[in-house]
C-alpha cells in the first residue's frame, strides 16, 4: 500500500514537469516548427530560475517562500527569452530546424555551466559549479488525501504540481478553443491557408516557440527543485527528449501525451521502489535510471508507425513559393 | 487619374523576382460587375499580377487604385478589408480541419464563456455557412473534414471563404484546371450568377474556350507584358491564341494512324492501398499494345496516380498481376522493373522525378549511374557523365545557365521536365508512363512534349498516359480508360468517346 | 564565385564573429582576449610557452594536441557520413563510450602483446560502434523512429549501464574511474622519450587522416557516395531511381557508428587509458560543430577540426594562465555552431545578391528587360 502511494507521489512529481514540457513541444510542433531544443530550454530555464532564487535567498534568508515563486517566474522568462534563439534561427534564418534544435541545446549546456562557474566565482566568491536550492516543500490536502489509493494524488504534492495543472488547463483552452489556437494548428498543416486568410504565420510560430520555451523553463526549475535539489550541469538528463517521445505517442495532442508522461513517471518511481524494496546496493540505481529511456525506445518501436506528425512540420515557410 | 467606372485600376505595375521580371509596366482597369479575364501562358505573369491585388506581394513600381482610392495592399487581410477575395490555383485549405473551420479561419466568430473567456463559436459558424451555401447554391456540409471531400467541393469551400468575408471583387486563379467538363459547366454558371448578383469577377486562365463562354473583356499577357485588352465577343479563339503565344499556333495535332503490335503491359485485377491502408485502386484491368497510347482519364484523387506508382513499383500491390511482355513483375524491386522495361515520368517532377540539389549531369544519370559505362567497379566515371549529359542537353534542348554543372533547382519548370522526359525516353523501354506530363508548362513546351509522346508511339512503344487535362487525353489517346473511385468505369477506343461522355464517366454518373 | 569559395568565405566569417563574441565576454570578465587566445595556441604547442617543465617542449604539447585531435577527426567524419544520408547522429558520444568500454574490458585488461592487442582494440572498437550505429539506422528504417531521439536514448542507456558495470566490476578505488588499461593495448604511445623530450604518439592519427581521404573519394567518386547523397537530399526521388533507401540509411549509420567506435577507442584507449563513469564526453557534440563548419566535406572537416580542437585543447592552459573558466571554450564552440547553422541562409543571401547584380548587368547590356520563366 505504502509502496503504491510512494510510486504515485514520486511518479506524479516527475510526470507533470515532463507533461508541461511536452505541451510546449506540442505548441511548437503543431505550429510547424520542429523542436528538439526542449532539453536546452528546460536547462536554461532552470538556470535563470535557480540563479534568481539563489540570489534572492542570499539576501532575504532561506526561510521565505518568495524565492521559490520568483524562481518559477524567472525560469519561465529565461526559457522564453532563450527560445527566441531557436525561433529566430528557424523562422528568420530559415535554418534546418533539427540542426537548430541541437545547436540550441549544445549552446545552452555550454552557456549555463560556464555562467554558473563564472558567476559563483566572480559574484558570490565561491568555487562551485552549482546553485544549491534544496528540495521544495510539499503539501498534503487534508480530506482528499484520505481517499484510498487516489488519496496519493493529493499527498505530499509539490506546489509546482498545482501550477503545472493550472497552466496545462490554460494551454489546452488556448490551443483548442480560441481563434489563436485555431490559427496555430492551421500553421502546422498548411501555412499558406493561414497566410491567405490574413493570419501571420511567422508571428504565430514565433509565439508558439516562445510558449514552448516558457513551459520548458517551468519544467526545468521543477526538476531543479525536486530531483536535483540544485542547478548544475546534471540538469541535462535528457528529459527534454523524453517529453518529445511523450507527445509523439500522444500524436501531438495534449491528453494522450499526458498518458505517456504518466507512464514514464510511474515506471521511473516504480523502479526506485523496487531497488529499495529488494535492498540492492546503490550501484543498481544506475540500472533503474535507464528505465524511462528503455521504455521510450520500446514505446516508439510499437507506436510510432501509427503517428501522424503535423503535415507542414519542419518545412521552411516561404511566402513566395506556391 | 481615377475613374468612376472602374472598381480596380492597376497602373504601370512592375514586379521583379530574382533574375526575372514577372510584370513589366502592366496596366489593367476592371469595371464593376464585369467578368474580366486575364489570359496568358504559364509564366506570363497573370498570377503574380493578381497576387499583388490580393496583397501576397507588393509591386516594385506602379499604383493600385480600388474604388477610386489609391491603396497600398500590404497583406491578404488588407485586401479582404477592401472586399477582395481570391481562389488560388493550389487550394489553401487546412486538410485536417472541417469545412467550417477552414472558412472561418482568420475571421472567427467569437463568443465569451461566462462573459469572460473568448472561444470560437463553431456552432453558429456551421449554421451561417449552411445558410450561405444555400443562398449561393454552393452545396457543402460544414462539418465534413477537408481531406475527406473531393476537389470540386474543396473549390466550393474556397468560393464560400470569399463570400463569407463579403468579398465584392472575386479573383479566380485557373479554377477549371482540375474539374470535369460537367463541373466546369456548373462552375461557370456559378461565376455568371455571382456577376449577376453584382460581384466583380477576375478570371485567370489559359483556356480560351472558357473565356469565350463567360468573360466580358479580356487582357492578354505575354512574358510579363500586357499585349492588349479586348472585348471578348469581338474576338475568336484562334486570334486570342496567337496573341497569347505571340506566333501562329496549331490548335490541332498532326497524328499518324496507329499500328498496334503485341501486348506490352498487361494489368489484371490490380488492387492498391495507399500509405494509410486505404484501398484506392479496386480491381483494375487493362492492356496496352506496342504502338498504342492508353490514357487514363479521371478527376484527381481517383486512384490513377496510384496505378502508375504500382506499375513502377513505388507502391505495393495488394492483389492482382502486372505483366511486361509476358513477364510477371509484381514482386520485382523498382530497379528490376526499370530494367525489365519501364520508363516513368512521375506526376511530381520536383520531389519525385529529380533531385533538385544535384547538378544536371547527375540528375540525367539518375537511372544509369550504377552501371557501365557510368560506373566501373563502383567508381563513377565523370567523363561518361559529362558526355552523356551533353548529348541529352543537345538532343532534348534542355536549357540552363551552365550546362552539366547547373544545379537543377535553379532551372525553369519546363526545362526540368525536358530533363526528365529526355532521361526516361533514352532508357528505350518498351513501356513509358507519363503522368501529368504538361502540368504547369507553357504552350511551346506542351507542344514539344506532345510531339515526343506521339513519337514514342510511332516508334512502337507502349505509352500509358495519365492526365487530368481532358483535352490532352482526347488529343493524344488511342484508347481511353475512365477511372472513378479506383475502378475503370469504361475502357474503349478514343474514337468511341465524346468529351462530355468521358466527363460523365469521370464523375461516376454513368457506368458501362 | 564558386560554391566552395563562397562557403569558405562564410565559414571564415562565422568563426571570426564567434571569436569576436567570445572576446567580448572575456573583456567583460576583465581579461585580455588577445592573450587568452594566444594561450589557446600555446596550450596546443602551436606557439611557444614562456617556460617548460623538464622533458617537455613545444613539440610535446603539439603531440599531445594531435593525440587529442585524433578522436575528434573520427567523430566528425562519423557525423558527416550520417549527414550525407540526411541522418543526424547525435549519439556519437554514446557510441564512443560503448566501443571504448567493450575494447577496454576485452583487450585493455588482457595480457596480449602489443602487436596483437592494438589491432584487436581497433577492430573491436569498429565492430561495437558499428553495432550501435546500425541499431539506430534500423530503428529509423524499420519503425521510422527519429534518429535524434533514439540515439539520445541509447546514449543514456549506455552511460548508465556502463557506469553500473564499472562500479560493480572495473572500478579503481582511488580514481573512482575504471582501472587503467595495459600499455600494450593503448593506441597512443604515451610519454615516450625521443631525444630527451617526451611525446605522445597517436597511432590512430595516421588512420584518421587516411579515413579523411578515403571518405573524400567515397563521397565524390563512388556509387555508394552518389546513393548516400541522393538519399540524403531527397529520399523519395532516390527511391524512384531504384535506390534502396532503407539499406542506405542503415549503411550510413553503420559506417558512422564504426567511425564513432574508432573515435571511442582512440579516446578511451588512446588519449586516456580509463573511463569516467556517468560521463559522456563532449567530443560527440563538438563533432557536430566541426561537421557543420566543415560543410560535411572530409577535407573541410580536417581543417575545421584543427581549429575547433585548438579551442578545446588549449582551454585548459588558457584557464590556468588567464584565470578564465575553461568552459568558455565550449561557449565559443557553441557560438561557432550557431553561426554555422545559419550558413545556408547567408549562402542564399550571397546567391541572391549575385543574381541581382547579374540582372542589373544584363539589363544594362541589353538596354531592356528580358524575362525568364519562373519555376
Amino acid at each position: 500500500m505504502n509502496t503504491i502511494n510512494s510510486i504515485i507521489i514520486d511518479g506524479m512529481s516527475f510526470a507533470l514537469p515532463l507533461f508541461i514540457m511536452a505541451i510546449g513541444g506540442i505548441y511548437s510542433e503543431r505550429s510547424g516548427i520542429t523542436n528538439l531544443a526542449l532539453e536546452g530550454l528546460q536547462g536554461m530555464g532552470a538556470f535563470t530560475g535557480a540563479l534568481a532564487a539563489y540570489t534572492l535567498a542570499r539576501s532575504i534568508g532561506p526561510n521565505s517562500q518568495a524565492p521559490y515563486y520568483v524562481a518559477i517566474l524567472c525560469a519561465m522568462l529565461g526559457g522564453a527569452v532563450y527560445s527566441m534563439l531557436h525561433a529566430l534561427l528557424c523562422i528568420r534564418f530559415k535554418a534546418n530546424q533539427v540542426i537548430s534544435g541541437v545547436v540550441v541545446n549544445i549552446l545552452a549546456m555550454a552557456l549555463t555551466t560556464f555562467l554558473t562557474k563564472t558567476i559563483n566565482r566572480n559574484v558570490f566568491g565561491a568555487a562551485s559549479d552549482k546553485f544549491d536550492l534544496g528540495v521544495s516543500g510539499r503539501l498534503t490536502i487534508p480530506v482528499l488525501c484520505r481517499i484510498p489509493v487516489l488519496g496519493a494524488f493529493f499527498t505530499k504534492v509539490y506546489p509546482f504540481e498545482f501550477i503545472i495543472v493550472i497552466i496545462a488547463v490554460i494551454a489546452w483552452y488556448f490551443l483548442y478553443r480560441t481563434p489563436f489556437g485555431l490559427r496555430l494548428r492551421a500553421c502546422g498543416d498548411n501555412p499558406h491557408a493561414v497566410d491567405a486568410a490574413g493570419g501571420n504565420v511567422a508571428g504565430t510560430r514565433f509565439i508558439a516557440v516562445v510558449v514552448s520555451g516558457a513551459l520548458s523553463g517551468l519544467a526545468g526549475i521543477c526538476f531543479a527543485y525536486s530531483i536535483s535539489a540544485k542547478f548544475s550541469g546534471d540538469i541535462y538528463m535528457g528529459y527534454g527528449y523524453l517529453a518529445i517521445a511523450g507527445y509523439i505517442f500522444g500524436n501531438w495532442n495534449l491528453l494522450p501525451s499526458l498518458g505517456a508522461c504518466l507512464i514514464f513517471g510511474m515506471a521511473r518511481s516504480a523502479g526506485y521502489q523496487i531497488v529499495q524494496l529488494l535492498g540492492m546496493p546503490s550501484a543498481y540505481s544506475d540500472l533503474v535510471m535507464i528505465l524511462p529511456y528503455v521504455l521510450t525506445l520500446f514505446l516508439l518501436i510499437f507506436l510510432s508507425r501509427n503517428t501522424h506528425a503535423p503535415r507542414a512540420l519542419g518545412e521552411v515557410y516561404d511566402k513566395s513559393k506556391r | 487619374m481615377a475613374d468612376d467606372q472602374y472598381i480596380v485600376e492597376m497602373n504601370h505595375i512592375t514586379k521583379r523576382f530574382p533574375g526575372i521580371v514577372a510584370n513589366d509596366d502592366v496596366t489593367v482597369k476592371i469595371r464593376k460587375g464585369e467578368i474580366y479575364a486575364l489570359l496568358g501562358e504559364n509564366g506570363a505573369g497573370k498570377s503574380t499580377l493578381m497576387s499583388m491585388l490580393f496583397g501576397m506581394y507588393e509591386p516594385d513600381e506602379g499604383q493600385i487604385i480600388v474604388r477610386g482610392k489609391e491603396e497600398k495592399i500590404t497583406s491578404p487581410s488588407y485586401a479582404a478589408g477592401l472586399n477582395i477575395g481570391m481562389v488560388h490555383q493550389h487550394f489553401k485549405l487546412v486538410s485536417n480541419y472541417t469545412i467550417a473551420e477552414n472558412i472561418i479561419l482568420g475571421n472567427e466568430p467569437v463568443r465569451k464563456a461566462f462573459g469572460l473567456f473568448p472561444y470560437v463559436d463553431i456552432k453558429s459558424a456551421n449554421d451561417n455557412i449552411r445558410k450561405l451555401s444555400e443562398q449561393y447554391g454552393l452545396e457543402v456540409n460544414p462539418t465534413d473534414v477537408i481531406e475527406d471531400v473531393n476537389v470540386s467541393t474543396r473549390q466550393r469551400v474556397e468560393i464560400l471563404k470569399m463570400l463569407y468575408r463579403q468579398a465584392e471583387i472575386l479573383i479566380f486563379d485557373e479554377p477549371t484546371a482540375v474539374l470535369t467538363p460537367q463541373e466546369i459547366d456548373s462552375l461557370l454558371k456559378i461565376i455568371k450568377n455571382l456577376r449577376d448578383g453584382g460581384k466583380t469577377i477576375i478570371l485567370i486562365t489559359h483556356k480560351l474556350e472558357e473565356i469565350k463562354r463567360v468573360a466580358d473583356r479580356c487582357a492578354i499577357l505575354r512574358r510579363g507584358k500586357l499585349i492588349g485588352v479586348y472585348d471578348v465577343p469581338s474576338m475568336d479563339t484562334k486570334e486570342m491564341a496567337n496573341l497569347m503565344v505571340g506566333r501562329e499556333v496549331e490548335l490541332t495535332l498532326q497524328r499518324k494512324p496507329a499500328h498496334f503490335g503485341d501486348v506490352v503491359l498487361d494489368v489484371e485485377n490490380l488492387h492498391v492501398e495507399n500509405a494509410d491502408h486505404f484501398e484506392v485502386v479496386k480491381g483494375v484491368s487493362f492492356q496496352i499494345h506496342a504502338g498504342e497510347i492508353f490514357a487514363i482519364a479521371g478527376v484527381s484523387g481517383n486512384g490513377q496516380t496510384e496505378i502508375a506508382d504500382a506499375i513502377a513499383g513505388l507502391l505495393r500491390t495488394t492483389q492482382g498481376s502486372i505483366r511486361i511482355l509476358g513477364r510477371e513483375i509484381s514482386s520485382f524491386t523498382i530497379r528490376e522493373r526499370t530494367k525489365t522495361g519501364i520508363s516513368y515520368i512521375p506526376e511530381d517532377r520536383q520531389s519525385v522525378g529529380l533531385i533538385l540539389d544535384f547538378n544536371l549531369a547527375e540528375d540525367l544519370a539518375l537511372r544509369n549511374y550504377y552501371e557501365s559505362p557510368f560506373a566501373k567497379k563502383s567508381v563513377l566515371q565523370k567523363k561518361t557523365f559529362e558526355d552523356y549529359g551533353n548529348r541529352l542537353i543537345g538532343k532534348y534542348d534542355i536549357r540552363s545557365a551552365s550546362g552539366n554543372d547547373t544545379i537543377v533547382r535553379s532551372m525553369s519548370g519546363g526545362n526540368q521536365q525536358k530533363a526528365i522526359v529526355g532521361r526516361e525516353i533514352e532508357q528505350d523501354a518498351p513501356l513509358t508512363i507519363f503522368v501529368q506530363p504538361t502540368r504547369g508548362l507553357d504552350i511551346g513546351a506542351i507542344e514539344n512534349i506532345h510531339r515526343q509522346i506521339l513519337e514514342e508511339r510511332d516508334k512502337g512503344k507502349a505509352v500509358l498516359l495519365i492526365s487530368l487535362e481532358l483535352d490532352e487525353v482526347m488529343q493524344l489517346a488511342d484508347t481511353i480508360g475512365v477511372i472513378y473511385n479506383g475502378e475503370l468505369r469504361k475502357t474503349a477506343p478514343a474514337a468511341d468517346f465524346t468529351t462530355s461522355e468521358v466527363g460523365e464517366y469521370m464523375m461516376g454518373v454513368k457506368r458501362s | 564565385m564558386s560554391y566552395r569559395k563562397k562557403y569558405l568565405k562564410i565559414a571564415v566569417l562565422s568563426v571570426l564573429v564567434s571569436l569576436l563574441a567570445g572576446a567580448v565576454v572575456i573583456l567583460i570578465l576583465g581579461k585580455n582576449p588577445l592573450s587568452a587566445y594566444y594561450n589557446l595556441l600555446q596550450g596546443c604547442g602551436l606557439a611557444p610557452k614562456a617556460k617548460y617543465a623538464g622533458g617537455k617542449s613545444m613539440f610535446t604539447d603539439l603531440s599531445s594536441y594531435i593525440d587529442y585531435l585524433t578522436p575528434m577527426l573520427f567523430a566528425a567524419l562519423s557525423y558527416a557520413v550520417a549527414m550525407r544520408a540526411g541522418l543526424f547522429n547525435i549519439g556519437i558520444s554514446g557510441q564512443m563510450l560503448v566501443a571504448g568500454f567493450i575494447s577496454s574490458v576485452t583487450i585493455g585488461y588482457s595480457t596480449l602483446s602489443a602487436p596483437v592487442a592494438k589491432p584487436l582494440v581497433l577492430l573491436i572498437g569498429i565492430v561495437s560502434g558499428m553495432a550501435v550505429g546500425a541499431l539506430i539506422g534500423f530503428f529509423k528504417y524499420r519503425f521510422n523512429i527519429n534518429e535524434v531521439v533514439s540515439s539520445i536514448m541509447l546514449n543514456y542507456i549506455a552511460e548508465y549501464v556502463i557506469s553500473f558495470f564499472i562500479h560493480v566490476k572495473y572500478v579503481d578505488p582511488v580514481s573512482r574511474q575504471s582501472r587503467n588499461i595495459s600499455d600494450a593495448a593503448r593506441l597512443t604511445l604515451h610519454q615516450i622519450v625521443i631525444g630527451g623530450y617526451k611525446y605522445d604518439i597517436p597511432i590512430g592519427f595516421i588512420l584518421a587522416v587516411l579515413a579523411v581521404f578515403v571518405l573524400k573519394f567515397v563521397f565524390d567518386r563512388t556509387v555508394l557516395g552518389y546513393e548516400l547523397r541522393a538519399v540524403g537530399l531527397n529520399p523519395t526521388a532516390a527511391r524512384y531511381a531504384g535506390i534502396h533507401v532503407g539499406r542506405n540509411l542503415v549503411l550510413s549509420m553503420t559506417i558512422s557508428g564504426a567511425l564513432a567506435g574508432l573515435a571511442g577507442v582512440t579516446y578511451y584507449l588512446g588519449y586516456f587509458a580509463s573511463i569516467q563513469p556517468r560521463v559522456l564526453v563532449s567530443t560527440g557534440y563538438d563533432a557536430i560543430a566541426v561537421g557543420l563548419l566543415g560543410n560535411n566535406d572530409p577535407v573541410g572537416i580536417l581543417a575545421a577540426s584543427f581549429l575547433i580542437e585548438i579551442i578545446g585543447k588549449g582551454s585548459t592552459y588558457m584557464s590556468s594562465q588567464a584565470g578564465l573558466q575553461s568552459e568558455i571554450a565550449s561557449v565559443i564552440t557553441g557560438l561557432i555552431l550557431l553561426a554555422s547553422a545559419c550558413n545556408a541562409f547567408f549562402m542564399n543571401r550571397l546567391d541572391r545578391r549575385q543574381a541581382a547584380k547579374e540582372e542589373l548587368h544584363r539589363k544594362k547590356e541589353e538596354g531592356g528587360i528580358q524575362k525568364g520563366e519562373r519555376v
